[in-house]
Formats: structure tokens, C-alpha cells, sequence
């Protein structure tokens, strides 16, 4: 009798299980279905794809959309910034020429070149007269936070102009 | 007891089937793409550690489901973090795709135990695999906000119309507000609102049938401020709108003014070109294009309505209609003759034909026909003063709906989502269906991205209490009486805020406006007033008020508009030095304020000129001013430089003993 009872155990055991299997792949159908491999790339597309849409929204634009954090910078310097320094960071906004010295030219390669992220940050930071230079840039320390600042610096970084091409 | 063979084969089967039915679960769960997803994120990671402590804690992780559960938040489980391992994660700064790091913005990364990841990016929060999760599954539950969209994330919490950081829902909000998308369609705390449309029975005293129809036709077309938009009408029912329009009998009131300004002989348009540039009418109209353009192109008005119109209605425009922003001037009638004589001679359509202002003969039915198409369309939501006559679905929860739930018509070219549909639905309202009454508002296409931002933003379910954000703001007072009169005749809410209330052309509040300034001269301002701000193109208009109203202004702002925080002398209780100007003039020159202002000959263009500076403001505004100026204004340039209070106080001194008239010639006023 005992196999008996064993079978019927077996029995019953398996359509529980059966039964439960049943009731997750309701939950979640395309499971088992999924292949495991292309996951990864797939969602990668989408962050990808999302520019991509903002793209083609308006008139399509000719440079590559910045990202999230540059977007935010670009934000901050339109608004605090390009007063003084201009649109592309010459120096030439339509405040330039009522401060003197006239504002730094911020798209200068060599200028880009010579400062470090912490040296733009910390004149950001603490103005002209923090680091020996004039007054009229003011410290935006206590206005801007700490991201902002991280993020205009970003910014900064894509108004540098290409290198002058090696006199020859 | 032996047992025969069929029942022990029978056994076998079962004890096999038993253990494949066993394995189903354990394998499945192993082949599971998240598993491969977090071995692959321990490699990367481990790879890109600098340490090899570092190293070994992404060696040493576990392959398991990881979630954000929020009971408070909706009951929220986002599993999202089981795939994307290095939202938080700084090494993951520009790793690739599904393991970046998660952009840093004013929540995250701080944030993500407070608000999980649905609540900005919507999604399916519980799923495990991409397509579920991202809910691009056929039959998935809503799908992840395009990025495009994703400031609508923002607005599920920051139900007030300005979010700051997020400028398209900000901008998507104001659109909504602007275009009159409340007339028609409910949403949640836009009740009230009501449209500025002229009500109807004053249409017919001021245009003719020819404009009326060209303005039926297309008003964008002819007055790009216009809000009304197109419901791309045929000219069989513009004509019927036309004769119900002009049959409708103005009040007795408005017809006599109208006529009895008719009798009256044209004025000097010389003279009456000064009065409309010293009015400053472009600080809310444009001249082709030129100007704020919250209120109607000029350039070619008087094609439009009819000189005896323009005369009574800048005479009394308030008497047309009761909710215009434009402000009751304190023109002469003489002054009223001369503007209008040079509005009509120069703002002109001169290609028009000369009957365009001709009255209709109104056929009786015609105008019944037209009577009937005016409610059919929905014309009723702006244009009566009763109640607003909603003809459009509730708005409040659209930004939950289930594309499956949505009408695509017979568009081919939409894509199956909510956003693409909202798109398409605010492009061409009426190419998703038969028999929609919906015209079309030509947003642009950042127009059209900020107001379905917006619109997503509307979920379906509010967020509980303690998740949502409206910045404080004091409640708005306006009183009643003789300064609630004034306040109504010259519309001072129509530019400035006060409290929570007012228009945004000026960027002067009013709410603190007499701790702020001294009486004796927004007495002397508000008769003859100049520009603060030289840089600004909207500009404070000269209402030509009463020296009486002036001084009545004035003493109200003393008496109501003051904020308890602002001292009303700064340097009670002080030392003696903090009293010196020349020390204040020293910290002047060393904080590079010049960089800015004007103070003497030079100085940047930027902020207000300061060589009034004295006479303009309070000592106690000053001060606090310069302790904490976003304080008054979240978004003003002029940096907080940390100042002591000492510095403050002596800064203060310094300002106070700037007390220079304006320079007429640089003032504008006249």
C-alpha cells in the first residue's frame, strides 16, 4: 500500500505545483518567453531613443542635444551668466562693455585649457576678488548650489572653441 | 504484497513528471534577464572600481530583486533598481545604458527612497522584465513618460503654476491658462476661471460683417495675440455666426456711448502719437510684433473696429467687458479724440476693402441657424457672463489614460500612446474622429511638447497630502472701498503680483510694496512714472491718475502692503558705524556692484540705476535686500553676497545718500 500512498502523494504534490505555476504565469506572461540576452541592450535603447524623439520634435537641430545635466547648466549660465559673458561665452553679452574690465572671453581653447574644473569652480564660487581678480565678477557661492555650479562648469566646458589651427 | 509492473512503470512516469513540474520554477527563475543584467553590472562594476576593496563588494553581491516600496507614496513597489543597479552608484558615472548613473537633478540622487522611480517616470514599478516594466508590452499596464514629457513627472506633486526647475511644464501650465483650456474642459483647482473674451453683445457696436467673418475665418491670422483659436468654420456657418451676432442688441448703456462718441469730430494724431508712446500701450499690446503681446496686435485696428468703438471703449473699456486686463487711462476727452485720430489713420489695413465695417442686414434665419451653431460649437464657454458652459471632457485624470482607451480615428501615422495622441489631438483636434468640436489653437511644436507636458502631469490618482508642493504664498489683499476702485480702474493686477494673485508683465510684486519703497515718492511715480529699469521693454504706463488717486495709492501701500520681516528702521539698536556711508561706499566699490548698476556716471545696465536709489526705497528694504535679495525674488541676478549685518547696515547708509532726481531725458516719462 505504501507506493500506493507514495503516488498519490506525488499525484497531488505535482498538481499544487502545477496549479501554482499556473496561477505566476498569469502574473507574468512573457516570462518564460523573454529571451534572457537581448534585455540588456534593449534597455539601453530606450534612454537612447529619448533624445533622439526631442530630436526630431522641432526643427531638427544641427549640434547633438546635451545631456540632462548640461541642459541644466546651459539653464544656469543663460540666466546668471550671459548677461556679462554673451550667448557663447566671448565675453560680449550686452552688459560687457559697461564692466572693466571686460569679462573674461570663456570660449578662449587657451583659457579652456589653462583652468582645471576646481579653478572655474572656486572663482564661481567666490568671485573676482576671491581669487585676485576684479570685482565686478561677483561670487555666486551663496546663490548657487553646489550642483549648479558643478553643472554650469559643464557647460562651460562645451563653449570652448575649436583649437586655432598651428601657425605654419 | 506485490506490486505489478503497469502500476510500477505508472509510478515512474509520475516520480519523473513530479521532478520536471519541480524543476520549472527554480529554472525559470534562473534563466530570469534581470540575473544575467546584475552578474553583468558586478563585472562592469567590479571592473571599473579604483580599489580592489571596492573591487570585491560587487563581486561579493547577490543575485536578487531589488525594490523601493513606498506605503505612503500611492503603495508603490518599484523594482526598477533590480536592472538599473547604478542609478545611485557614482563609479557609473557614463557607464553604459542600463547601469548609468541617474542624472543629477533637484531629487536625485538623494532622493530615490522618497519617491521611487514611477512617480516621475511612470511605468510598471512591479514588473522584471524591460517590456512590462516599461510597459511596452501589448496589454501592459501604462507605460514609462517619454523623456521629452518627463517634467509631467514634476507636476504630479507640484500642482502650482510655476514649478521652478521645470521650465516646460512651467511654460505647458501657462499655455493652458493662456489659450482658455479651462472654459471648455474641467480641472482641478481652475474652477473659477473665466475667459477674457469680449461678451457678445458688445461685437456687434464695434466691427463690421466683412471683419467679423475674415476674423471667423482665422483669428491667429490676423492678430497672432489673439486666444481665440480656429474652429476652422465653412462660410456658410460664418455667415449664420454673423447675422446672430449682429442681431444681438447691445445694452442701451454701450449703444449710447458708442453713438454719442460717433458724433464727435477726429482729434490731432500728432498729439495723439505722444499719448500712445508715453502710455506705454506695447507693455501689453504689440505694434507688428513689437511689444509683451499679452493683449491685441495694434498695427491694423482700425480695420477692425470702428472709430466710434475705439473712442468709447478706451474712454470706458471696463463697461465692454468686465474682465478686460486693459486699465480705465485718465485721458481727456480731448486726449481720447487724439489717439484714436492717430490709431485710425495709421493702424490700418490698407488693402482691405472699405466696407469691411459696414453693418450687416440681418436675416432672421440666418441668425437663428447662427444661434444654433454658436452653442453647437461651444462659443457659450468664453463668451456669456454667466457660469462657464463646459463642452469638453474633464481634463483630471488624462494623463493616466490607457492609449488602449483612446480613439485614434483614422489616423495611421500616430503612434498607439497617450503622448503621441495628445500631439496629434492638440496639432489637428478634429483628424482623430468624426464630430469633434475641438478648433485648433496652432501652438508651435515647443508649444505643443509644453502644454502636453502639461497635461500628462494630470494623473489619475492625486498624490497624498504630504507629497504635494505649492510654494507658500501670502494670501492677495486688495481692498474694497476707494483703493479697491482705483485698483480696478487702472488694473494693477493686470501687470503686477500681489500674494498669490496678478499678471507677470511687471517684475515688481506689490504684496510688500510699502515696506519696499518711501510714499512720498510712488505718490510723485505714479503721476508721471519713468522706467526703473532701463533694460525692460514693458514698461510702467503714465495712467494719467489724479494727484488725489496718487496720494490715495500711495498711503494704502503704506498702510496695507507691508511685510512684518522687514524693519522699518534697520539701524534701531546699532552702533554709529554702521551708520557710515563712506565705509558703505568702499564696500560698494570692493563687491563690484557697478558691475550691474549705475551709480554716478557709469555702471552696468543691468539692474536698477542707483543714483536715486535714496529717495526710491526704504532703508529697511535695502537692508534686507542685500541680506538675501532671492528672498524677495527666487529668481533675481543680483547675487547674494553673504553680507554681514554690519556690511548690510553700512551699505545702507551708503544708498540712502543717493537722493538724485531722475534725469528726465533718461527717465521716459515724457
Amino acid at each position: 500500500m505504501r507506493p500506493l500512498m507514495r503516488s498519490r502523494l506525488a499525484w497531488s504534490l505535482s498538481l499544487v505545483l502545477v496549479a501554482a505555476n499556473g496561477c505566476s504565469r498569469h502574473k507574468e506572461p512573457a516570462a518564460a518567453a523573454a529571451p534572457p540576452a537581448v534585455a540588456a541592450p534593449a534597455a539601453e535603447a530606450t534612454p537612447a531613443a529619448a533624445p533622439a524623439a526631442e530630436a526630431a520634435a522641432p526643427a531638427a537641430p544641427v549640434e547633438p542635444p546635451l545631456s540632462y545635466e548640461l541642459r541644466l547648466g546651459k539653464q544656469v549660465f543663460q540666466h546668471y551668466c550671459l548677461i556679462c559673458h554673451g550667448e557663447t561665452g566671448a565675453g560680449d553679452g550686452f552688459n560687457a562693455f559697461n564692466v572693466e574690465p571686460h569679462p573674461r572671453d570663456i570660449g578662449d581653447p587657451a583659457f579652456q585649457k589653462a583652468k582645471a574644473d576646481p579653478d572655474l569652480k572656486d572663482t564661481i564660487r567666490r568671485g573676482g576678488v576671491g581669487v585676485g581678480l576684479s570685482p565686478m565678477m561677483p561670487p555666486w557661492g551663496k546663490t548657487l548650489t553646489t550642483d549648479q555650479i558643478d553643472q554650469v562648469v559643464g557647460y562651460l566646458r562645451t563653449l570652448k572653441r575649436p583649437d586655432a589651427p598651428p601657425a605654419s | 504484497m506485490e506490486i505489478p509492473v503497469p502500476l510500477r512503470r505508472l509510478f515512474a512516469i509520475t516520480s519523473i513528471l513530479f521532478f520536471v513540474v519541480l524543476a520549472i520554477s527554480p529554472l525559470k527563475n534562473a534563466l530570469r534577464p534581470y540575473r544575467s543584467i546584475q552578474r553583468e553590472y558586478a563585472r562592469l562594476g567590479a571592473a571599473r572600481a579604483k580599489s580592489q576593496k571596492v573591487a570585491q563588494t560587487y563581486q561579493s553581491r547577490s543575485v536578487a530583486i531589488q525594490q523601493i516600496w513606498l506605503p505612503g507614496l500611492q503603495n508603490r513597489v518599484d523594482r526598477c533598481t533590480t536592472c538599473h543597479l547604478g542609478v545611485q552608484d557614482e563609479n557609473m558615472a557614463g557607464a553604459p545604458g542600463v547601469f548609468r548613473l541617474h542624472s543629477r537633478s533637484f531629487h536625485t540622487p538623494k532622493d530615490f527612497d522618497r519617491f521611487g522611480c514611477t512617480s516621475c517616470h511612470g511605468g510598471q514599478g512591479l514588473a522584471t522584465l524591460e517590456e512590462d516594466a516599461h510597459g511596452h508590452a501589448e496589454n501592459a499596464g501604462s507605460p514609462m513618460t517619454p523623456l521629452p514629457f518627463i517634467e509631467s513627472g514634476c507636476g504630479r506633486c507640484h500642482t502650482g503654476e510655476q514649478v521652478a526647475g521645470a521650465a516646460i511644464l512651467s511654460k505647458g501650465r501657462k499655455l493652458m491658462e493662456k489659450a482658455g483650456c479651462f472654459s471648455c474642459h474641467l480641472v482641478k483647482g481652475h474652477e473659477g476661471f473665466r475667459s477674457e473674451a469680449p461678451p457678445l453683445e458688445s461685437i456687434a457696436l464695434k466691427t463690421g460683417g466683412e471683419a467679423l467673418k475674415r476674423w471667423l475665418k482665422d483669428p491667429k491670422g490676423l492678430d497672432p495675440n489673439a486666444s481665440m483659436p480656429n474652429f476652422r468654420l465653412a462660410d456658410a456657418d460664418i455667415e449664420a455666426l454673423t447675422h446672430f451676432i449682429f442681431n444681438t442688441k447691445p445694452s442701451r448703456l454701450l449703444s449710447e456711448k458708442v453713438s454719442s462718441a460717433g458724433a464727435e469730430k477726429l482729434g490731432d494724431a500728432v498729439n495723439g502719437k505722444k499719448i500712445f508712446a508715453e502710455a506705454r500701450c506695447i507693455s501689453c499690446h504689440t505694434l507688428e510684433g513689437k511689444g509683451n503681446g499679452s493683449a491685441p496686435e495694434l498695427s491694423k485696428v482700425a480695420s477692425r473696429a470702428t472709430q466710434p468703438w475705439l473712442l468709447a471703449f478706451i474712454r470706458d473699456p471696463q463697461a465692454f467687458n468686465p474682465r478686460t486686463r486693459m486699465p480705465r487711462f485718465g485721458f481727456s476727452e480731448a486726449d481720447t479724440r487724439d489717439v484714436v485720430a492717430y490709431i485710425v489713420s495709421e493702424f490700418k489695413d490698407f488693402e482691405a476693402p472699405p466696407d469691411m465695417l459696414n453693418p450687416v442686414h440681418v436675416n432672421q434665419t440666418l441668425a437663428e441657424k447662427g444661434q444654433k451653431l454658436f452653442r453647437q460649437f461651444g462659443c457659450t464657454a468664453c463668451h456669456t457672463s454667466d457660469a462657464a458652459d463646459r463642452i469638453g471632457p474633464e481634463l483630471n485624470r488624462i494623463g493616466d489614460k490607457r492609449a488602449a482607451s483612446l480613439d485614434f480615428g483614422k489616423r495611421k501615422d500616430v503612434k498607439h500612446t497617450l503622448p503621441a495622441w495628445l500631439q496629434a489631438k492638440l496639432e489637428d483636434p478634429r483628424s482623430l474622429g468624426q464630430g469633434l468640436k475641438m478648433p485648433a489653437y496652432g501652438f508651435s511644436p515647443e508649444e505643443n511638447r509644453a502644454v502636453v507636458t502639461a497635461l500628462l502631469s494630470l494623473g489619475a490618482e492625486p498624490v497624498p497630502d504630504r507629497y504635494q508642493h505649492q510654494p507658500a504664498t501670502r494670501a492677495s489683499l486688495v481692498p474694497g472701498g476707494a483703493v479697491g476702485a482705483l485698483f480696478e480702474r487702472y488694473r494693477c493686477l493686470s501687470c503686477h503680483q500681489i500674494g498669490d494673485k496678478g499678471g507677470d508683465i511687471s517684475t515688481a510684486p506689490l504684496t510688500a510694496e510699502g515696506s519696499k519703497v518711501k510714499k512720498d515718492w510712488v505718490a510723485e511715480y505714479l503721476l508721471l512714472s519713468y522706467t526703473i529699469r532701463p533694460i525692460l521693454t514693458d514698461r510702467m504706463p503714465v495712467f494719467r491718475m489724479t494727484k488725489e488717486e496718487a496720494a490715495l495709492l500711495a498711503n494704502a501701500f503704506e498702510t496695507f502692503y507691508l511685510d512684518p520681516s522687514i524693519p522699518e528702521d534697520p539701524f534701531a539698536g546699532q552702533p554709529a558705524s554702521s551708520r557710515d556711508p563712506a565705509e558703505g561706499k568702499h564696500i560698494f566699490d570692493t563687491l563690484g556692484c557697478k558691475a550691474c548698476h549705475i551709480q554716478g556716471e557709469k555702471g552696468g545696465y543691468y539692474g536698477p540705476p542707483l543714483n536715486e536709489a535714496g529717495r526710491r526705497l526704504k532703508p529697511g528694504w535695502t537692508y534686507s535686500w542685500l541680506k538675501s535679495p532671492q528672498r524677495w525674488r527666487a529668481d533675481v541676478r543680483c547675487p547674494n553676497y553673504g553680507l554681514t549685518d554690519a556690511d548690510a547696515l553700512k551699505l545702507t547708509s551708503f544708498l540712502q545718500t543717493l537722493v538724485q532726481k531722475p534725469n528726465s531725458a533718461k527717465g521716459g516719462g515724457r
